[in-house]
């Protein structure tokens, strides 16, 4: 297949991707304004960074001047959940350079995962059902127009929320400062089906507090990667015991 | 050294392009075992919520006592919405009217 017509086909596929980052861009950018960024910066991260997660993670930390280090290591940690979607990804481009496959790799996104790896295993399955080889290319073709497409709303959706935030009248401030933390909420309470993830998510609320207030700029941070440690190590325990029962 | 926020942004970026452009590159093939897949997902879970918590409730190490109420009757409310509805668009906005309608009561 053409890399044009391929490429059409992602993006058909990424409409949902689309409808589903114009809410939260939008609300990136209006808490960016909000926190006291600018234009260039809101633009630059969302670009570069390009991680609604991350991003949200720096937000605060960046806004404040605290330490760099503390906003790098929040991201990094943050983004590691790129490492696996990435490693799912990799055997579909088989074939494909590396400079492309470099530059194609910016726009790896949670949402941008799915549809592609999703895509590209049915084909899979489709085409050989022994599991072998579908075209590398092809398959690129069809994760740009996935994940392009959805990069440019992200982008185009952040500096809208930031240009609508400056049309906001005095006095609400409280409510700007909820937009983020309450779609991230509603996003991870609609993500959550089992009993660990829910665990891990009142544990780190409650923690957190304790943590920042014992030391506002790593507490939080010590206390997430704890409850985290705790509750994934609970859920192999379980499951473990579970299979020897 | 001080390091600028566009710095702190472009190194964030660097950091993020090559976990993400490491597999695509040297791992073609590979397998990423399910159980750290499982714990790095369950870190940002924890990252995420954490970070909600202390921006609503913390000001540095000081707890907002005062508007602690408020902020987290939206959030329960928020987060009742968005699993009645599996709307996190709908869950955000009941909660920044409730939020809003709150603090103009006070």
């Amino acid at each position: 297949m053409f890399f044009a017509a391929r490429f059409r086909q992602g993006m058909k596929a990424a409409i949902p991707i689309w409808i589903a980052f114009v809410p939260s861009s939008v609300a990136w950018g209006i808490a960016a304004q909000n926190h006291g960024l600018s234009l260039d910066e809101v633009v630059l991260m969302s670009a570069w960074v390009y991680s609604g997660p991350a991003q949200f993670a720096m937000l605060g930390p960046l806004a404040e001047n605290k330490s760099a280090l503390q906003v790098l290591v929040a991201g990094f940690l943050m983004n590691l959940r790129f490492l696996p979607m990435s490693t799912a990804l990799a055997p579909f481009f088989r074939g494909v350079k590396r400079v492309p496959l470099l530059l194609s790799s910016h726009v790896i996104s949670a949402s941008s995962f799915i549809v592609p790896y999703l895509q590209f295993q049915n084909e899979r399955q489709a085409a050989s059902p022994d599991g072998t080889e579908t075209d590398g290319h092809d398959n690129l073709a069809f994760f740009l127009g996935v994940g392009v497409t959805s990069f440019v709303v992200w982008v185009t959706g952040t500096a809208t929320g930031f240009g609508v935030a400056l049309g906001f009248p005095q006095g609400l401030e409280e409510a700007l400062k909820f937009i983020l933390p309450g779609y991230f909420a509603g996003l991870l309470v609609i993500e959550m089906k089992n009993w660990a993830p829910r665990l891990i998510c009142l544990g780190s609320l409650a923690a957190a507090l304790a943590g920042a207030w014992v030391n506002p700029g790593w507490g939080w941070l010590a206390t997430a990667m704890l409850v985290a440690t705790l509750g994934w190590g609970m859920e192999a325990w379980k499951s473990r015991a579970y299979k020897s029962s | 050294m001080e390091i600028s926020r566009i710095q702190i942004i472009l190194i964030m970026g660097l950091m993020a392009l090559v976990i993400r452009a490491l597999p695509q590159l040297f791992f073609v093939g590979g397998r990423f075992p399910e159980l750290l897949d499982r714990y790095l997902r369950y870190v940002s879970y924890a990252f995420i919520c954490s970070i909600i918590s202390i921006t609503l409730f913390m000001s540095g190490a000081r707890f907002e006592a005062q508007a602690a109420p408020w902020r987290g009757l939206a959030l329960a409310l928020t987060i009742f919405i968005a699993h009645k509805t599996q709307s996190a668009v709908a869950g955000m906005i009941v909660g920044v009217i409730v939020l809003l309608a709150l603090s103009w009561m006070r």
